[in-house]
């Protein structure tokens, strides 16, 4: 059994010029452990596509099953729980809570989740390397270093599927690089499917998988 | 300047609608209560003057009174007082203008529409009338002429209104002489010495029908109280002019009163009192009252003002931080600072222009009529011609409009200054929280951690906060304390550690007080003396009451008039130095202290005391003693005769007849549940206008912390964080800040009116005040719950929240 299985998933905003058909049909299925890369131009629909994953959007047509289940749709509670129990999302502008040192930014998720855990937390952050920054504020780190942060706090509650939009979007290409085999190890070593957009082709080396679209549409679905 | 830059400001403004009007509203309430209260005050004091002025529709209000206490001066004395004083004038600054004796007397009235027939009554003979007339105006309140003939009499209007007097009827009244006597009624007016309607000895204005005044000729007493003719108790002194009593040393009123004394005192060594307006209680009270209106209103204005004008700099901030990129973008782009600058001025200007408007029409229209309403309710007295003096409306408004401007400079300031560079590196926005803050809270959980952290990472911000929050809530915790103080303060304890029924008066005089004390027997009443005469502190030309109890103590029982001791212990009777209490307005303003030996002086005699202990509760400076050693020093027994009646036993004209005059406690507390009955709605609109302001100022710093949060709160619902932790978070920081809010609102509320109060207290008039802890409760609850009750608005924010379009911003 796929742990995402995506049929016909539409997702259509009308506008004042018309319809937007930012998913038209979309057919996909994600099996456990795979490192899936969502690549496409702008307005291409990956933005979309992830925060319908993630339960952020509600879909105007198609079904999207979680390991087996019908993700809930239509009820803003209901896909908080979804997202707490089996989503974890990297923001490109990393979004940690500048009041929080890098631990507490983890304890927090985990806090609101499960519990606190704290010997994890700090082991989430030897994973990413950022064993010696535990007590520092996220300004008081470099851009790299706040995003392995982010990975680490994304990691907390152990989800099922990682999502990231754009994750090294705002990094420059050595931090980049760093980041991602950060992420890939920390996956790896958690077992934890990803699903990330980017425009950076660069980034196919750390996929297992590349999926395509445009118009809305997947134009090409390849392993790697 | 550029319109389209101040246009963009605009709009952004206006999306914020819900905060600018409340920044609106603030603004508009401190010019209405401004406008209000400083209407009130310039009508009322223009109504004094004209009612005191020494011209044909003034009553010609003395300067100067001599009193006898010790009983009458006969026709020839009266005569030898003034020709002595004039021949004699001790004062080159000012000149006499008149010296007219008068002779005044307490009395009863019988009336069948009187509770039980009998009023006790004050009568005035007016010999000549060219010092202190009797003001009959214009007005629908008032009528008819002045006595002239022997049996013609003019009512007090407060009485007459209450009593349904009419010119034509005939009253049927008393003064002592153990008969009474009718008199027609010729006129309805009001008098400088009750234009406050109080019986003697007390604060609170009258319960209507509780208390006469009428005013006849000499002649007419003089057959009422079987008086010689000619008898005089006051010399009327008219100076020239109206040289200032609250500067008496500068205008040589000081002066002029130890010359007449010590003229006088050749004359006669009775126990004589020479005082000015200060030391006349309706006068002096009267003009405390319009001082206070005076002082408050620039500071009730000020104060309103201030808190719109930190809510307009907080607003202001906040739109700056929101539009610092698009500021940025136009700097990198050439835009000149001055460019920037005037959008940001206008503002508040704009703000403050629409604020005055709305608050001036109704404070014009209908703020300072309904304030002269009240006053008349609560004084009784008509506001003729009242007016709002355009010079009232501008100090106003351009009080309100400079607080508003100064507040939209500093962030004008700062948006001009931005560092384009900065700002676009987002560097503006980062704030390291305190290493010092962040130990403090690191043993606890991160949400409660975040919580704490996040409410105080804007400090000056919260600052500004609580500091709107406590000026706001000093309107509304004043009127509280104030109310929590009004009874010890009005009442003077007749309440709670008074049990007499009846105070008969006496005037000192034997008869009288025999015959008092032989009805209380006859009767089965239980009956103590009381002795209370005037003195003065050695070298000072101040009125003070002595008091003399017939057993000075303050456990229920022992005396039927309890002392209420707030330090010291109670004196003892019979020693060689006469041990006093005295009230703590004497320490006050005398400095006296317990331990110490003073001089007081009665009339032309001098007596040593010693202080055991300071009283609270008193509005009039008073010092305690025992009576026996009182009655030693003065020669008198008793002025008051104070009666316990048994049930079933009411007063009886034959006890009218025989004193000067019954109060019954029930009509001081009823007087009381009246007065605070009139002033309910006035203290419920002050009140509710506090509580307005605040929810305004938490409402508006509350939002814009949740506005800045949008970020941080989204994250967290797109991590998976459901509502209900969230607004637990929420719950927790509106908790924290309405407790701290809280506890500094009360400070603030506690502190400022004793402050205030304490600029307002005067010799005659001293009181404290003491918030109770019921009080203090609900001060800190009230912010408390306005703090929490937006927790449920920012859940509503939150869960409204469109999370695509969040994550969309999150990503760009």
């Amino acid at each position: 059994m796929a742990l995402v299985d995506i049929t016909n998933l539409k997702r259509h905003y009308k506008m004042a010029s018309g319809t937007v058909r930012a998913l038209d049909g979309i057919n996909l299925k994600i099996e456990e452990g795979e490192r899936i890369l969502l690549l496409g131009p702008s307005g291409s629909g990956k933005t979309t596509l992830l925060n319908c994953l993630a339960a952020l959007d509600n879909p105007t047509d198609g079904d999207y099953d979680f390991n087996g289940q019908k993700v809930p749709k239509g009820h803003a509670e209901k896909m908080t729980t979804f997202r707490r129990e089996n989503i974890g999302y990297v923001f490109q502008f990393f979004n940690l809570l500048q009041d929080l040192t890098v631990l507490e930014n983890i304890l927090l998720i985990q806090e609101l989740s499960d519990g606190r855990d704290e010997s994890r937390a700090r082991e989430l952050l030897a994973l990413v390397g950022l064993e010696a920054e535990v007590n520092r504020f996220p300004a008081e780190i470099s851009g790299g270093q706040q995003q392995r942060v982010a990975i680490a706090r994304s990691l907390a509650k152990s989800p099922n599927l990682l999502l990231g939009d754009e994750l090294t979007g705002n990094l420059d290409s050595a931090t980049s690089a760093k980041v991602m085999e950060v992420l890939v190890s920390a996956c790896e070593a958690e077992g934890i499917t990803t699903v990330m957009v980017t425009h950076d082709e660069s980034l196919t080396k750390y996929a297992t998988r590349v999926v395509r679209l445009d118009s809305g549409k997947i134009i090409s679905d390849e392993k790697v | 300047m550029s319109m389209l830059l101040t246009k963009r400001l605009a709009r952004s403004l206006w999306r914020t609608k819900l905060r600018l009007s409340a920044v609106i509203l603030m603004v508009a309430i401190g010019v209405f209560a401004g406008i209000s209260f400083g209407a009130y005050a310039i009508s009322v004091t223009t109504l004094y003057d004209d009612i005191y002025a020494d011209d044909e529709l003034g009553v010609n209000l003395p300067d100067v009174w001599v009193e006898n206490n010790a009983g009458n001066w006969n026709a020839s004395t009266s005569e030898t007082l003034c020709q002595e004083i004039r021949e004699q004038w001790p004062s080159d600054e000012l000149v006499l203008d008149k010296c007219e004796p008068r002779l005044v007397s307490n009395g009863q009235f019988f009336s069948e529409s009187a509770d039980n027939g009998m009023v006790v009554a004050v009568w005035h003979g007016i010999d000549e009338g060219e010092v202190d007339r009797v003001w009959i105006p214009e007005h629908d309140c008032c009528s008819g002429r002045m006595a002239i003939a022997p049996d013609e009499i003019v009512i007090d209007q407060h009485a007459a209104e209450a009593l349904e007097i009419e010119v034509g009827d005939s009253v049927h009244i008393s003064a002592g002489a153990g008969y009474a006597l009718d008199y027609t009624v010729v006129g309805i007016g009001f008098h400088s010495n009750h234009l406050y309607f109080t019986i003697e000895n007390q604060i609170l204005p009258a319960q209507p029908g509780t208390f006469v005044t009428g005013y006849m000729t000499d002649e007419g007493l003089e057959a009422l109280a079987n008086f010689s003719a000619g008898e005089s108790n006051y010399l009327l002194i008219d100076v020239e002019g109206t040289p200032d009593p609250q500067n008496s040393n500068a205008s040589g009123l000081t002066d002029l009163e130890i010359g007449i004394e010590a003229i006088a005192i050749e004359i006669d060594n009775s126990h004589l009192d020479v005082y000015d307006r200060t030391e006349e209680f309706s006068v002096e009270f009267l003009r405390a009252d319009v001082e206070g209106a005076e002082k408050a209103y620039p500071v009730i204005t000020g104060m309103l003002a201030v808190v719109a004008g930190i809510t307009i700099f907080l607003s202001l901030q906040r739109l700056i931080q929101s539009q610092a990129k698009e500021i940025a973008v136009l700097r990198t782009l050439g835009v000149k600072r001055m460019s920037i600058m005037p959008g940001y001025i206008i503002a508040p200007i704009f703000i403050g222009v629409i604020g005055c408007v709305l608050g001036a029409i109704p404070g014009v229209f209908f703020g300072a009529p309904a304030m002269t309403k009240v006053y008349e309710g609560i004084i009784g007295i008509p506001i003729i011609n009242p007016t709002v003096p355009s010079s009232l409306v501008v100090e106003v408004v351009v009080t309100a409009m400079v607080i508003v401007f100064l507040s939209g400079l500093r962030p004008a300031w700062q948006a001009s200054r931005m560092q384009p560079l900065e700002v676009l590196r987002g560097q503006h926005e980062i704030r390291v929280s305190s290493r010092g803050l962040q130990k403090l809270t690191a043993k606890l959980p991160a949400t409660v951690g975040l919580t704490i952290r996040s409410s105080v990472r804007k400090p000056v911000r919260l600052m500004f906060t609580f500091l709107a929050v406590g000026l706001s809530m000093l309107i509304f915790g004043s009127m509280m304390i104030m109310m929590d103080s009004f009874g010890e303060i009005f009442l003077g304890g007749v309440e709670d550690r008074q049990s007499w029924d009846a105070k008969a008066m006496t005037e000192g005089d034997e008869d009288a007080k025999d015959a008092i004390i032989e009805w209380a027997d006859e009767n089965g009443a239980e009956h103590e003396l009381m002795l209370i005469f005037p003195g003065k502190p050695e070298n000072d030309n101040r009125k003070l009451f002595a008091c003399g109890l017939e057993n000075v103590a303050t456990e229920t029982g022992d005396s039927m008039f309890l002392v209420y001791l707030s330090d010291g212990n109670l004196p003892s009777a019979n020693q060689a130095i006469p041990e006093v209490l005295i009230d703590e307005g004497l320490n006050h303003f005398l400095g006296w202290e317990i331990g110490e030996t003073h001089t007081l002086v009665f009339g032309d005699q001098t007596v040593e005391i010693k202080i055991t202990g300071f009283t609270q509760g008193e509005m009039s400076r008073t010092v305690y003693f025992h009576r026996a050693d009182l009655a030693e020093i003065l020669g008198i027994e008793a002025t008051v005769v104070m009666l316990d009646l048994p049930d079933g036993i009411e007063l009886d004209n034959h006890l009218a007849e025989s004193s000067f005059g019954v109060t019954l406690r029930e009509d001081t507390l009823d007087a009381f549940e009246t007065l605070m009955e009139k002033q309910q709605e006035m203290f419920i609109a002050i009140q509710g206008l506090g509580i307005l302001v605040a929810v305004a100022v938490l409402f508006n710093t509350l939002v814009m912390n949740l506005a800045e949060r949008d970020t941080e709160l989204a994250t967290l619902r797109v991590l998976g964080a459901s509502n209900n932790r969230l607004g637990l978070m929420l719950f927790g920081e509106h908790l924290g800040i309405g407790l701290i809010g809280g506890v500094l609102g009360c400070i603030f509320s506690v502190l400022g009116t004793k402050l205030m109060l304490s600029s307002f207290v005067t010799w005659t008039a001293y009181f404290t005040v003491s918030a109770s802890n019921s009080s203090i409760f609900l001060l800190i609850g009230i912010v408390v719950f306005i703090s929490i009750s937006l927790t449920p608005f920012g859940m509503w924010r939150i869960k409204k929240m469109n999370l695509v379009e969040k994550v969309k911003d999150l990503s760009q």
